[in-house]
């Protein structure tokens, strides 16, 4: 896998454990300011937490928690979905990793 | 007759598809998502028919629904019952559209008529046949069939480098994701021969992910929690722990795939089990997983040494075992493989791909006779096209769609009508970056559909219609643009560049950076990260000045617009700013351009937060005073070497120019920091009028001669980087980057634009030269030359003067590089551009 990917996993991880323990706010311009490195080399990372879930959506890799049904929600991202811009075109690089819920 | 090239892994797990060409063989990729293997899973979920990875979601979630490892039954009478269209499908069926959505990787024009398809060496001829006829059900008018260990022995002689050491038997290890293969082969100089196998169809990778999880992750979270019926509750179907149950799936992979590459790792987690929190930190090592993979590895070495004894022969008569399958890249599996059975193993070939790219090499040897190339395009389209050409309209069929071409929320909503006959047909919208895709969907004479786009840009969707048997009726194909999020697509253009002026401070001088480029649609939104280049003490008065402009981003400053400038002096500091401490400057332009900044510096963590309306001028006259220096000596400069070329016109007009712009000079420097009046908007308004026509001094001929050198520059530079000992690549970026602005600066005809383009061709150049150990090695005999007067620590300088000789001398050139930097940097400055004292803006 590109390291950079592995960088942007790594970074994503740490936040949310820096969540978990309900210090955000003190390092919010430190994760902002690493993203932006990211976004600046044409990456585009995307957390779908609590976004609707569809069979459609072919950027998740999902793991169904329950009985499947029409509403359904992301309940946790273990990686985000990361797309690259390259070219002017751009591409999903990385299916975000999810366990998703009933509504 | 042309040749087949095009090779099919279809796999009982995954599946992959390659062509050979060019000498080579080049592995597919998704569209969807960009993977090379396509999951052997098909879903007829209620309202549309999923295959690959996402119809895996549901595999276990709605078993009748949702089928795979399907090839395990090919050839047989079996049929899968589905509840959702209350139809059975053979396994040939499930083939075929796997089959089909392999070909929608390969995306060219040319039609797919022909293909090879590997099939195990347990295969009958009943199950081969059921293959072929999925293979041709698939629309390949063609089909070879390849066993898969000889396809994996091609993959492997033919990217062997010793070609003659290939007579003998081998042994093709495949240990895929769910199956396990083992084949004997011999190699002769005429072909190779499948002589034995062996194989398990449920042992596979997935089995090293359970032996994790049951071995050592559920007695740590056992322990930890004290929970005592938890593993039987940990694998009820929707039972309490069936969240954690997927997590801890996931760390089991990660942890595998960690132990792959290093000695130790932690799996580490936190959940809520039955109201309480907790926090798990299991740490595994290599030798944990070895213990619990030993099991399954030697259920596959006993196959195969099943094999060897059933043929009579020992490790001495195989030469190599090729290893196949993902899994193979464990190492626990490597190693037990090379101490159990004493032959050497080779993982020389990609073991995900080898058997895809063995069937394309073989592929490449086969051949088949194409339809006429029309004929072959109308059987590739169907009918549809066909009977178009005879003026016959096939298909009664309309589509009509509508959505809104802009959207500020995250979905749209896509209306589909479809009228005449849409019966039997489906459609699929993919998006173009592979994010989205529906899957096959039935028409109906009207439907809705939710597209999911991306924030912040132009999302383009693809939609293809299918008929029965999901071959694409090419004619209906149309793309939908929607335009999401921060803007409307009629949102206002901005008419030129917004840059921020920072410094240049080796040639004592300020530069524009771009923030946001002309064209770009507003609201537009955007942070800059920068250094502090000057250190500005607490309660001083001395400042940095945020200079935020609109004009052409290649000009100077003073030819630009100052739309919004904020000073931040050392009386608003809680702190010293230190030379290279972080700014962070927030810029957002809004629809109707208003400037809103926040400045936060991060040493002293203060945050300025400032609104511009565009409508009024800015002018800060410290900025206007320093702009004004630095123009009158660009047209001192300009103006010498017009005397110099003896070029008595432009001479004339760039001595008035200078003369004007003097004009305003006493007035300016009388102004007062604080200025309130108007008059500091008409000196300005003035220097901008001056520096746009020094642009302009020397017309034609001036650009000519700056571009002929700029050429003759670029020539020069390519040749020293062509050279260079360290940072080639980097370097070449570099200059690439400068010649891809090449067409717009060139047509801008702007003379400071240009002698920009010179500058970083020049600092290129310098970079280039200072990369070079030929170069540095004649700069350090010059540096060794100079008196003790010309450093600033000379004893220092004669210290490492001494290590730069020994490392020279070792030919240490990296190190040495380094000793002559440092020496470059005890030299007392012995030049300057400029000789004024420049302040600049303090931004580095």
């Amino acid at each position: 896998m590109d390291n950079r990917l592995q960088l942007i996993n790594q970074l994503f991880e740490i936040q949310g454990k820096i969540a978990e323990i309900g210090h955000s706010s003190s390092f919010e311009r430190n994760f902002n300011r690493l993203f932006n490195i990211f976004e600046e080399e044409g990456f585009i990372i995307q957390d779908p937490i609590n976004e609707s879930y569809a069979d459609s959506r072919a950027d998740c890799e999902a793991s169904i928690v329950g009985a499947s049904s029409s509403k359904m929600k992301i309940t946790k991202t273990l990686k985000p979905a990361i797309y690259q811009k390259q070219n002017g075109q751009i591409q999903l690089v990385q299916k975000a990793v999810v366990l998703v819920e009933k509504i | 007759m042309k040749s087949v090239n095009i090779g099919i892994d279809l796999g009982t797990t995954n599946s992959l598809i390659a062509r050979y060409e060019n000498n080579e063989v080049r592995i597919f990729k998704n569209p969807v998502g960009q993977k090379e293997t396509l999951a052997s899973v098909v879903a007829y979920r209620k309202d549309r028919i999923l295959i690959g990875d996402k119809a895996r979601e549901h595999l276990t979630k709605d078993p009748v629904n949702v089928f795979g490892g399907f090839k395990r039954k090919m050839g047989t009478d079996e049929k899968y019952y589905v509840v959702n269209i209350d139809e059975n499908v053979t396994p040939v069926e499930l083939s075929t559209l796997i089959l089909k959505e392999l070909k929608t990787f390969v995306q060219d024009t040319e039609a797919l008529e022909a293909c090879v398809i590997t099939v195990p060496a347990s295969f009958d001829s009943m199950q081969s046949n059921a293959t072929l006829k999925a293979g041709k059900d698939a629309g390949f008018r063609e089909v070879f069939l390849l066993q898969e260990p000889i396809a994996a022995s091609l993959a492997f002689f033919n990217a062997a480098v010793a070609k003659e050491k290939t007579e003998g038997n081998w042994l093709v290890y495949d240990l895929g994701g769910g199956t396990f293969d083992v084949a004997l082969v011999r190699s002769s100089a005429e072909d190779l021969k499948i002589i034995d196998h062996e194989g398990n169809n449920f042992l596979g990778g997935m089995d090293f992910d359970f032996a994790i999880i049951d071995q050592l992750l559920i007695p740590a979270i056992i322990k930890e929690t004290g929970i005592d019926n938890f593993e039987d509750e940990f694998r009820v179907k929707h039972g309490k722990y069936e969240k954690l149950y997927y997590q801890v799936m996931y760390y089991a992979e990660e942890a595998k795939k960690e132990l792959s590459q290093h000695e130790e790792t932690v799996v580490e987690f936190s959940a809520d089990l039955d109201g309480e929190k907790y926090d798990f930190y299991i740490p595994l090592t290599r030798a944990d997983l070895d213990k619990v993979f030993l099991p399954i590895v030697n259920e596959t070495i006993h196959l195969l040494n099943k094999i060897l004894e059933r043929n009579k022969l020992t490790a001495a008569d195989i030469q190599q075992i090729i290893l196949v399958g993902g899994s193979t890249f464990l190492p626990q599996v490597r190693e037990q493989l090379r101490g159990q059975t004493q032959i050497s193993i080779n993982f020389s070939i990609d073991p995900t791909t080898s058997i895809a790219t063995g069937a394309a090499f073989y592929a490449a040897n086969k051949f088949y006779e194409p339809l006429a190339p029309a004929l072959a395009k109308a059987e590739d389209n169907i009918a549809d096209e066909l009977l178009a050409t005879v003026d016959f309209n096939p298909i009664d069929l309309k589509i009509d769609v509508s959505y809104n071409r802009s959207s500020r929320d995250t979905e749209e909503v896509l209306m589909i009508a479809a009228d005449g006959e849409f019966e039997d047909k489906f459609y699929r919208i993919i998006r173009a970056d592979g994010g989205f895709d529906t899957g096959f969907i039935p028409i109906k004479s009207r439907k809705t559909e939710f597209l999911t786009l991306l924030p912040g840009v132009s999302n383009s969707f693809n939609l293809q219609v299918f008929d029965q048997e999901h071959n694409e009726l090419k004619s209906f194909q149309q793309e939908l643009i929607i335009v999401q999020g921060i803007y409307n697509i009629d949102g206002q253009p901005l008419p030129h560049d917004i840059s921020i002026e920072v410094d240049d401070l080796e040639n004592k001088t300020t530069k524009l950076e771009p923030i946001f480029e002309r064209n770009s649609l507003l609201p537009q939104k955007r942070t800059l990260y920068r250094e502090i280049s000057k250190t500005i003490k607490k309660g001083s008065s001395d400042s940095i000045t945020i200079n935020i402009l609109e004009g052409d981003k290649n000009s100077r400053a003073s030819s630009n617009l100052t739309i919004g400038c904020i000073e931040i002096s050392g009386k608003q500091l809680d702190a010293d700013l230190v030379k290279g401490s972080d700014i962070e400057i927030q810029i957002h332009l809004t629809d109707s351009r208003e400037l809103n900044t926040a400045v936060y510096l991060v040493m002293t963590r203060q945050e300025f937060k400032n609104v511009f309306a565009v409508s009024e001028k800015q002018v800060h006259v410290g900025r206007l005073k320093e702009q004004f220096i630095l123009l009158e000596h660009e047209l001192v400069d300009t103006l010498r070497q017009f005397q110099y070329n003896a070029d008595k016109v432009w001479e004339i007009k760039a001595s008035l120019l200078l003369e004007e712009l003097q004009t305003v000079k006493t007035k300016l420097f009388k102004l007062k920091d604080q200025d309130k009046s108007d008059e500091k908007y008409v000196i300005a308004e003035k220097i901008s009028r001056i520096s746009q026509d020094a642009d302009k001094l020397g017309g034609n001929e001036r650009i000519a001669l700056l571009l002929e050198n700029y050429f003759h520059h670029k020539e020069t530079v390519a040749e020293v980087i062509a050279m260079v000992d360290f940072e080639k690549e980097e370097l070449q970026k570099q200059y690439q980057r400068i010649g891809q602005s090449e067409a717009s600066f060139i047509g801008s005809k702007n003379v400071s634009v240009v002698e920009n383009k010179l500058k970083q061709l020049d600092d290129l150049h310098w970079k280039a030269l200072s990369n070079t150990t030929s170069f540095l090695i004649a700069k350090f005999i010059e540096y060794k030359g100079y008196d003790a007067a010309d450093f600033k620590d000379y004893a220092a300088a004669k210290s490492i003067m001494k290590i730069a000789d020994g490392a020279l001398e070792k030919e240490k050139y990296a190190e040495f590089r380094r000793h002559v930097f440092s020496l470059s940097g005890l030299l007392k400055s012995v030049h300057h551009h400029h000789h004024i004292d420049f302040k600049g803006t303090g931004i580095g």
